[in-house]
Parts: structure tokens; sequence; C-alpha cells
């Protein structure tokens, strides 16, 4: 027998989670035997190398996100790790179904919330709770977006648990962002591993930026090949800005800022050096509460004053809709099984986690009597911030959120703390894979043909060893993810 | 195109010349310092005219100031403060570009990067500290084989002309500066024939002019002729009329005179009409009108960069885009 040291000799799965790639006892699992074979011929020493090469592209492609906190306007790379998370395509065509039927109900949903309400009548969601979403605007109620979709663009948060079963952890419905990445990364994988993408028949993902663009056309107010689509950023100091300026460039489509449009007669223009330019079809990456200073913050410089107007009267598609971060409130998560059999009269087919919502009496006094045990979320913050991890937080972090939660009671969910999935990861210090753990979040776009589902998604990885927290802000790193094509294909 | 994308492509090409030539002035003038024998005063105060920021300069470090050429270089490569120093004009091309990521093309922008983030590396350092001519040299080459990237890796179309419209604007002004303040210095010291020649031959090669003009001469250096050079030659790429005539007609592609109805009539024709204006010059050229031929030259390319501004980038008057303000 040869034996020859390989990337993966000596790698342990942590007891009591799942590892996407290694069977507990340390076995491949069967469906990625293959490309799991052809990663492994290396050696530490060349993965290391191959690693070095990879972050070097990334940096010198200018494929980075900026540090908010550094008023130089430093740039970062999103940390990459090269070993790829796998999913079986059995797997993957689950998720795709339960996903399509997620933003499916979640579409339908909000357009009853700005329409009828007919989902408050008889109690299956508590109206009160849902309208005291900061992200309800009121006065958006009666509005019908051209095209008649709302969620465009929506990324789904997903983890998965010893059981192996992946259950949603939230929804995305605003501006979610990451797709760049999951592009990215593939082009490095394929420059950098092409023999192990050759073995393990990895679905593409490159497809995107065109499904997108016809996703975009397809609700334009005017013929979609008449129509003129633009990318809107806040501007270059965006920490998202790369991806803003990514998706314009492989769209072929004009990368906007607030100030290159304006609304005159309702009508949404572009200025431009042989005079204005009608525009039918926005992908807004700006934040709802800055799109238009005269209807949301008046102080917002980011905004096009007007635009909410043309919206309204259907001269201007807005993608995604204002007003869809109420359906992705995580006080509204708990109730979204219960849309979706509401609205599409389906069991759902994907989990997710039980979850206490504060504002009810009985769910609040067990939170309060076990916060220790649970991780408390502020419904309203993103990034891995406004949060409590009961089971490794202080006496007195426990004792701060005890008080927060009985004053302001709305604000809170509370969940156990999921024992988040892992997969093998390249540690630069140690010059060796350990595992740490990971999330998915995959992209769904939904055009006039109704949802699609990219094959593939930002895998997010805790870079820190024994670390929970997969977000960018604080310590993670990304993955490419291979779905497999199926054995029949 | 958008207008505001346009002026960021114009400013990109602004700042890229503005850098090369920087390098290239500072670069000519340590060898000038070093080999003449010309008095250092004479060699660095024009460098900090040219540059427009004397009134700074002297402020912050005192009248004795430009006669230390350290200081000088040190101040117009890396200087935070001063906006027209290598590295941030650098910064400022790369923050144009970055900010229309989707038009430059992808070659372009890595090649732009890599020397953005070359220049804040400590080995940038360690070659100015090193080696000066080859620090020089590799700002001078690499911002203009960036000039030969964007012109083999981009559409030709609007975008790129803007770009070059930005490119030869700034030449125009750069080498009317250039040629305007050494002239006043060289008359204004009492030097012999063969300082005034050393001195002459520099002020080609900081407009790398000395072959070009060799070629053409054959030799004869006088002042006349280098001036009457650097400001006709219908064939040398950096003389004043050349510049102008090639922004004239990347400005005709962007709005071609037979649509009367675009944007932009005034700036082409007041562009058309300096650039024939100082193509009539061929006839009576006189080095006692040159001040006034330059200044004259120097005024109108930056009145006619804030007609473009108004008429093409959509700019409201007096108010500086954040492109102008880096």
């Amino acid at each position: 027998m040869k034996i020859t040291p390989s990337l993966f000799d000596g790698y342990a799965p942590l007891r009591g989670t799942w590892d996407e790639l290694f069977t507990a006892r340390g076995d491949k699992r069967p469906s990625f035997s293959k490309a799991i074979d052809a990663i492994a011929a290396r050696s530490g020493a060349e993965f290391a190398a191959c690693q070095a090469l990879a972050e070097r592209a990334l940096m010198n492609q200018g494929v980075t996100f900026s540090v908010y906190s550094d008023q130089r306007g430093t740039e970062k790379i999103f940390p990459f790790c090269l070993v790829p998370r796998m999913i079986s395509a059995e797997d993957w065509a689950q998720l795709e179904r339960g996903l399509a039927q997620r933003v499916a109900a979640l579409e339908l949903f909000l357009d009853d919330l700005y329409g009828d309400q007919a989902i408050f009548r008889d109690g299956t969601v508590p109206g009160d709770l849902v309208l005291a979403s900061k992200s309800w605007f009121p006065k958006l109620r009666g509005v019908r977006p051209p095209g008649g979709v709302r969620i465009h663009i929506a990324g789904i948060d997903l983890v998965r648990g010893p059981d192996g079963v992946f259950r949603v952890l939230e929804d995305n419905l605003r501006t979610p962002s990451g797709v760049s990445y999951v592009l990215e990364n593939r082009i490095i994988s394929k420059r950098v591993l092409p023999e192990c993408m050759d073995a393990g028949r990895v679905r593409p993902v490159d497809v995107y930026p065109s499904r997108l663009a016809d996703a975009l056309r397809s609700v334009s107010p005017v013929d979609p090949s008449e129509t003129t689509a633009v990318v809107l950023t806040p501007g270059p100091y965006n920490s998202a800005y790369f991806e803003h300026s990514f998706l314009a460039r492989t769209m072929g489509l004009e990368l906007v800022q607030a100030e290159d449009l304006f609304v005159e007669g309702d009508m949404v223009y572009c200025r431009t050096t042989r005079g204005p330019r009608r525009v039918h079809v926005v992908y807004r990456r700006t934040d709802e509460t800055f799109l238009d200073p005269r209807v949301f913050r008046p102080d917002s410089l980011l905004g096009v004053p007007g635009i909410m107007g043309a919206w309204a009267k259907g001269n201007v598609t807005l993608a995604n809709a204002p007003g869809n971060g109420v359906a992705d409130d995580k006080a509204v998560y708990p109730f979204v099984p219960d849309i979706v059999r509401y609205y599409l009269s389906e069991e759902p087919i994907l989990e997710q986690l039980p979850t206490w919502v504060c504002a009810r009496d009985e769910d609040r006094r067990f939170v309060l009597e076990h916060m220790a045990e649970l991780v408390v979320k502020a419904v309203d913050e993103a990034g891995g911030y406004g949060m409590l991890m009961g089971p490794q937080a202080s006496a007195a972090e426990v004792e701060e959120f005890r008080r927060r939660v009985a004053a302001e009671p709305r604000k809170y969910i509370a969940q156990r703390r999921l024992e988040l999935s892992t997969c093998p990861t390249w540690v630069e210090g140690k010059g060796r894979v350990e595992a740490r753990r990971v999330d998915l979040r995959p992209y769904v776009l939904n055009g006039r043909e109704g949802p699609w589902v990219l094959p593939g998604g930002l895998t997010r990885v805790a870079l820190v060893e024994g670390s929970y927290v997969v977000n960018s802000s604080q310590g993670g790193g990304s993955k490419d993810t291979w779905v497999l094509k199926s054995e029949a294909s | 195109m958008i207008s505001r994308v346009a002026d960021q492509c114009f400013w990109l090409g602004r700042y890229l010349e503005r850098a090369e030539s920087s390098a290239r002035v500072l670069g000519v003038t340590r060898n000038l310092a070093l080999d003449a024998g010309v008095n250092p005063r004479h060699a660095w105060l024009p460098v900090i005219i040219v540059s427009g920021e004397e009134e700074r300069f002297l402020a912050r470090f005192g009248a004795g100031a430009a006669d230390e050429g350290e200081r000088v270089q040190e101040y117009l490569t890396w200087d935070e403060e001063n906006p027209c120093s290598i590295r941030r004009s650098l910064a400022a091309a790369r923050d144009n570009a970055r900010s229309i990521r989707e038009v430059v093309s992808l070659e372009a922008w890595e090649a732009l990067n890599a020397l953005h983030l070359w220049v804040l590396s400590p080995r940038a350092r360690a070659e100015w500290r090193d080696d000066r001519h080859s620090f020089y040299r590799r700002i001078r080459t690499s911002a203009q084989s960036l000039q030969g990237i964007v012109r083999g890796t981009m559409l030709h179309d609007d975008a790129l002309h803007f770009i070059f419209l930005g490119v030869m604007l700034e030449r125009a002004g750069q080498t009317s500066r250039i040629l305007d303040v050494h002239h006043h210095a060289f008359r204004s010291i009492d030097a012999h024939d063969v300082i005034e020649t050393a001195l002459w031959l520099s002020l080609l090669r900081a407009c790398s002019g000395f072959e070009p003009f060799m070629k053409l001469h054959r030799g004869r250096v006088s002042p006349d002729a280098v001036a009457r050079f650097l400001v006709l030659e219908p064939l040398f790429p950096r003389s004043v009329r050349f510049s102008l005539r090639a922004a004239a007609s990347r400005l005709e592609r962007i709005r071609p005179p037979e649509e009367p109805a675009l944007a932009g009539r005034e700036s082409y024709e007041r562009l058309r009409a300096l650039a024939a204006w100082v193509g009539s010059k061929q006839r009576d050229f006189d080095t006692a009108g040159l001040h006034d031929l330059l200044t004259r030259v120097v005024d109108e390319t930056s009145a006619i960069a804030g007609v473009l501004g108004r008429e093409l980038f959509g700019q409201v008057p007096e108010v500086a885009t954040g492109a102008q303000a880096q």
C-alpha cells in the first residue's frame, strides 16, 4: 500500500456536530469521494502554495470590501478558504424546492400585507406584532409594484444541525449581498483546483448575472427589450461596492449613484453626456430608508428625490421592492411556516429553528428564566451584532440582556444555540486543515416566471477556532460551495 | 454615457498624466542638480512653481526649503497633504477607476491597482531610498503602459475618449507650465552658455523631448528652437499644439460637430479655437511673447475643463464634485 501524506490525514470532525465532507468516524461521505480524493492528492505544503496564490489573486483583482471603521477607506479581501464545501445532488434538490416554496409564500405574504391584510383576519399571524416592525411602512400600503414582484433577489441563510438537516436561520429580502464572492470564489477554484472541479462534477454558477438581468427586465414597466436597467450603489465607500460594480459589469448594465438619477413627471432619468435618458428598472443596493429623502430620511444624500412616487405610479421597477423588510423581521420569522401553509396550502419543505418570541408573555417568561442557555437576538440588527450567546456569555452580560428584554420585549427573540455543521478548513498558522463551523446562503431570483435558485451559494466559515460567528466583520471568511450534479445527468 | 462616469474617466486620465509628468520632472531635475553645477535653487524652485504648490510649500517649510532637493522631492512624491503629490495623484486616479470599475477594463484596473498598492508598500519606499532613478522611471513607465493597456483592452467608445481628453488637456497644461517656468528662470539667471545649454537640454528631457528634438534639429540647441519645438512641433506627442489637437479630436468623437444639438458645443468650440490659435503661431513665433502665449494656454485649458464640467459632466457651477476635490 502506497503511503503519501495527504491534506486530510488526521482530520478529525468535532464531536457532536455534522461535518459536511466526513462522517463522524472520519470516512469520506460517499457522494463526495471523488472530489475529496482529488483535493487530498495535495500535501499540506502544496496546498499552502495554492491558498497563497488564491489570496494574491483576490487582492490584485481588488475583490475587497471596505472597512467602515477606517477613515482612509482601507480595503481588505474577504478571507477565503480554498477547501470547498460540497452539497450532494439529493440534498440540493430538496433545498431547491424548499427555497422556491419559501420565497413564493413570502412574496404572497408581502402582497397581502401591503394590500388587504387577509392573513390577520383569521389570526394565522398576529397583526399587532407584524405591524410593530420597524420595517413596516404604512404609507406604501396599496402600491402594487410594476411586474407584480417584490422579492426579486432573496438570500436565505441556512444552517445544518448535528442531525444533518438544513434549517432556515433567517431570510434576507431587502438587499442581500455576497453573491459576487460566490462567483469570484468559483473563478479562483477553477484556476487553482481545476482537476478537482472536474472530478467532482460541480454545477456551474456563472449563469447568475444573466439570469438576474433577465429577471429584472421581465418585470420592467415597458417591453423587456426596450428596457434600460441600472444598478444603483451608495458609492465606492460602501462596504459592498465591489459587488455592486461586479454585478453591473457582469450584467452589462450601468452602475449609477444617486446623483446620476433624477425624477421628472414621475419618470426616472439618468444624466448622460447626451442629455437625460429614461430608466425603467433600478436594481438598488441602497438601503430603502435612504432611497428617497421625500419619503424616508430627509437627511439622506444617497437618495433620489421623487423615486418612490415614480415607483408608486408604476413607471419604474425597484428591485427589491421597498417595504420588504417587514417580512424578514426576526420577530416575523417564527410565523413563516404558518405563512407557507396559509398561502400555499402546503406543508413547509424547509425546517427552521424553534424560536421564542419575547413579545408573547409565555415565551418571554421562558426566555428570562433560561437566558444563559439561549441565543438572544435583537430583531432589527444584523451582522452578528446585538446578540447574546448565552452559553458563552458572562453573568454580567446575561444580566444586561435580561434587563433589555424586560424593557423592550418586541425587540427580541431567542433560540437554542445550534451546533453549526463544520467543514475542513485551511488553518494558515498550523499548515493543515481543521474543522470550522459554516453556514450557507443560497440565492433565489424571482421574475415573472417565478423563483429560480442558483445551484451554489455563499458558504461562510468561522475561521477562529471554536467560534460560531461567521460574519466577515467578526473573523469570518468564505468558501466556494460545490453543488454536485446528480449521477443521472 | 452617464455624466458622472464621463467626469471620472476624464479625471482618471488627468491624474494619471499628472503623476507621470511629476515623476519625469523630478527625475530630470535631480539629474540636473547633480550634473550641471547649477545652483540648487535654480533647479528646484521651478519644480515647485510648476506643480502650483509654491505658496503652500514655502509657507510650510520656509523660503530656504526650495534649495533642498530632498525636501522638494519628498513633498512632491509622498506628501499626504499635497494634492499634487505622486502618491495622491495615483490614489486619486485609482479612486476614480474604482468608482467606474464597470467601465474600465479588468486589465487596466488590475494594472492601476497594482501600481497603487506598490506605491503604498515598503518596497516603494525602499526603492525611493536606494535607487531614486529607478523609482521615478517605474512610475513613468507604469503610467505610460497603463495608457497603452487602456487603449489596447477597452472599447474605443466615449469612456476611452473621455480618458484621453483628460490626458491630453492635462498634458497641454503641463508642457506649457514646465516651459513657462523654466524659460522665465533661465532668463533671470546670469549663466554662461554651457550651463544654459544644459538647462535647456534638461527641459527637453523633462518633456521626453530630448531624442525627438535631436532627430529634427541635428544637435543644434538654441533656446528659440527648444521653445518652438515644445509649443509647436506637430509630430511631437507632448507639444502643446499636438496635445490640444488630440484633445479636440477626442471631443469631436464624443460630440460629432454634425450633431449640433448635443451638449458640449461651447467646450468643443473653445478647444478647437485654442488649438487653431496655437497652430497659427507657426508663422510669427517669438520667444518674447512666449509667456503670454503659455499663460493663455494654461488659463484657457482650465476654463475649458470648467465648461466641460457644466456641459457634459452634469456639474452645477461652483460645486466641485468629489472627483475634482480629491
